[in-house]
């Protein structure tokens, strides 16, 4: 017979636990999603860049221009050759977890 | 007097403690005080949310009765007698102090009779050996034993059966009050479950916007390669003592580098080079412009590696031509000089140092190096914003004293330029005007600057007739030269656009004619009759009436692009937008000319831009 049928009717400490872990899974949804979220971002802006490249414009500035403000300071360009690499971090309550999950996009154009 | 109550399981049976905490909460209305549950060793932990009433029974039992641990759990306290000798005594106690409050008593319970000589209101006994079959419930021995011999002791005895409704879980949930932790797993699960899925689904959606981009990417790529090398292409195929011209580029090998890039970016980008392909629309034309790359996709649908066709990705990009030039007024004010200004490049200047600077335009291009200006005439009210921004009269003049004024200077461009226009700018009547400033150019090889003879030049003279007679593209037929050049004097167009346009329209073909317009310059009737010509078919006529036309153009618009747009289109249709219309054939016909133009200096192809069309 499972636990919870074994508990009937006590909203108790397993309601506290209930809570924390909600709040635990609330965490870790908004981490996934802030993670794929930047990723797509992350990947609009280097193709932007290598828009720019194509058309011979300074590539930083396409780049930043296609993110949103509070990635700006998240997000660190290279340009190798014709390829743009985007590296950006995402949004999270740990630093040492926002570093952890950087995802990087790349596109590529012949400069122009 | 509470109700007693006892719970006794069977043995082999489960969940004793749940049917006593969901009869006496579910009957605490009624009174219930005390359940006896049978089987349970270990004592419930206590819970940090019952109510006062409940926490308040806890403490009286724990002060006042010493073998009894007493728990408060929600709105029950589970009491637990640790001596079963005194068993009677302590239920008989902890009844007295519950009064209303529910209260389970837990026993270890290891003889029935022991504990139902205690006397009850009510026995349940707890079992799961019942079965239903066919709509009939059989109860299996033990039980019924057990229930005949507690029927001696109590006048109420129910069997409850465990096992029914087993496997209906989403109900038996919703029946119980409190069950907080199948909810929260449930929500946890949901909650994570909902998360995956829209990243699943934004990251199906972001493949796709990468497999278009990609497809963009490489027709801008192709296009890039295009815009840089249609200098090269423009460029004349042979050199004027007959012999091959080493920077012209051959319309195949031009196509074929635009393709190579294409498929380059392509394939960085992560495309199958096998599934790109690459067309040119506009292939046919003298200087194609546009390029459209498509990349198929297939899907996978099984294990078996087989897959089926997916729409293909495409984009088509072109050259688009700056529309606005900057309005270049068609008399020079508020300078040193006050004729006559020609447009190159969206900058003023002298006639004849137009005609000049398209001599060495043409000579440049066919050295492979491309010329732009980047400013000629400056009236003093322009030049006193200019030395206002940086007032150093080593690089600014200041308002009065700039020979800019006089529209016989040029800033000229690219940095790359300057090694060539040192060598060879002399040969065109030009001289670098200070060392320190590679880029300006001064015509020295007419009139001098800011001189009435300098403001009668662009009224015409053999010099300046000398010049343009050059200036005309080496496509024009040798019959057709002498109209473009009189016409070009007379309305103060550049000869290479009217050329260029008369190729676009007709070939240079005087009969020509498509039942709606007709002869070299193709005149609709309409149009001939506004500007007076009575026969299109009589070349002098109409390319007199075109340079008439295109003037007017010119000065409505400020700019060729739109005043060729207007000429093909109509002014209405582009004036109604101050855009080359989405005509095909407009478009078409304005980016083959100004192809044709690139590489005479007539317009810069530093404002060439690629541009996206799908």
């Amino acid at each position: 017979m499972g636990r919870a049928d074994e508990h009937s009717g006590q909203a108790t400490v397993e309601a506290v636990a209930g809570i924390a872990t909600l709040l635990l899974a609330a965490l870790l949804c908004f981490q996934l999603l802030a993670t794929g979220y930047t990723a797509t971002i992350a990947d609009g802006a280097a193709a932007a860049g290598a828009v720019a490249l194509v058309r011979g414009e300074p590539v930083e500035p396409a780049v930043l221009e296609a993110l949103p403000g509070w990635a700006r300071d998240r997000v660190s360009v290279s340009r190798v050759g014709m390829m743009v690499k985007v590296r950006l971090r995402p949004p999270s309550p740990f630093s040492s977890l926002s570093d952890r999950l950087t995802v990087s996009a790349e596109a590529g154009g012949k400069p122009g | 007097m509470s109700r007693r109550i006892l719970v006794a399981p069977v043995a082999g049976t489960g969940g004793s403690d749940r049917l006593a905490a969901e009869r006496v909460l579910r009957e605490s209305a009624d009174g219930v005080g005390v359940i006896v549950e049978i089987g349970r060793e270990r004592p419930r932990p206590a819970s940090l949310l019952a109510p006062e009433e409940a926490k308040s029974l806890e403490a009286s039992l724990a002060q006042s009765m010493p073998g009894v641990v007493a728990k408060a759990r929600g709105r029950l306290v589970y009491a637990s007698v640790r001596d079963e000798d005194e068993l009677a005594e302590e239920i008989s106690r902890i009844c007295d102090l519950a009064d209303r409050q529910p209260v389970a008593v837990i026993a270890s319970g290891d003889s029935y009779r022991g504990l139902l000589e205690l006397g009850w209101d009510q026995v349940l006994i707890s079992s799961d050996r019942s079965r239903e079959a066919e709509s009939e419930v059989q109860t299996d021995p033990l039980t019924e034993l057990i229930a005949e011999e507690a029927g001696h002791f109590a006048t109420d005895v129910e069997i409850v059966d465990q096992t029914a409704g087993q496997g209906r879980l989403l109900s038996r949930l919703a029946s119980r009050r409190g069950q907080a932790t199948p909810l929260v797993l449930g929500g946890v699960f949901l909650l994570v479950l909902g998360a995956m899925a829209v990243v699943a689904i934004s990251g199906a959606v972001t493949g796709k916007a990468k497999a278009q981009r990609t497809a963009d990417l490489a027709a801008m790529s192709a296009v890039g390669s295009m815009k840089d090398d249609l200098p090269r292409l423009l460029a004349p195929p042979r050199l004027p003592n007959g012999l091959p011209n080493p920077a012209h580029m051959p319309k195949p090998v031009y196509l074929n580098r635009a393709r190579l890039a294409a498929i380059q970016v392509a394939v960085i980008n992560g495309a199958d080079p096998l599934a790109v392909t690459v067309r040119f629309p506009d292939s046919h034309s003298y200087a194609p412009v546009r390029a459209r790359v498509s990349i198929a996709t297939s899907v996978r649908t099984g294990s078996s590696g087989g897959g089926h066709r997916a729409p293909p990705n495409w984009a088509e990009a072109r050259i688009s031509f700056p529309i606005s030039m900057g309005g270049v007024p068609a008399m020079a004010s508020g300078g040193g000089y006050a004729g006559p200004l020609a447009d190159r490049q969206g900058q003023g200047m002298r006639p004849d140092v137009a005609a000049a600077f398209d001599l060495m335009a043409v000579a440049a291009g066919a050295a492979g190096v491309t010329l732009t200006i980047n400013s000629a005439f400056r009236s003093d009210a322009e030049q006193a914003v200019l030395f206002a921004a940086n007032p150093d009269p080593t690089w600014v003049a200041p308002p009065g004293q700039s020979l800019h004024r006089c529209a016989t200077e040029l800033d000229l461009g690219p940095d790359s330029a300057y090694g060539w226009l040192a060598a060879n700018a002399g040969r065109f009547g030009f001289v670098q005007r200070y060392s320190w400033e590679a880029w300006h150019y001064g015509f020295v090889a007419g009139p001098a600057p800011c001189s009435d003879a300098g403001n009668s030049v662009g009224i015409g003279g053999a010099d300046r007739s000398a010049a343009l007679s050059r200036s005309v593209p080496p496509f024009t037929p040798g019959w057709v030269r002498p109209l473009v050049l009189r016409a070009a004097m007379k309305w103060n167009v550049s000869a290479a656009l009217l050329a260029a346009q008369l190729f676009a329209e007709s070939s240079f073909d005087p009969n020509a004619g498509n039942g709606i317009a007709f002869g070299i310059a193709a005149f609709t009737p309409a149009a001939a009759a506004e500007y007076g010509l009575e026969d299109p078919f009589d070349p002098a006529a109409a390319i007199m009436a075109q340079a008439h036309l295109m003037s007017d153009l010119l000065k409505q618009f400020g700019s060729p692009a739109l005043a060729l747009a207007a000429y093909n289109a109509g002014p209405g249709a582009v004036g109604s937008c101050n855009c080359i219309p989405d005509y095909p054939e407009t478009q078409a016909y304005v980016a083959k000319i100004l192809a044709m133009l690139g590489g005479m200096g007539a317009i810069s192809p530093l404002g060439m831009e690629i541009e996206l069309v799908k």
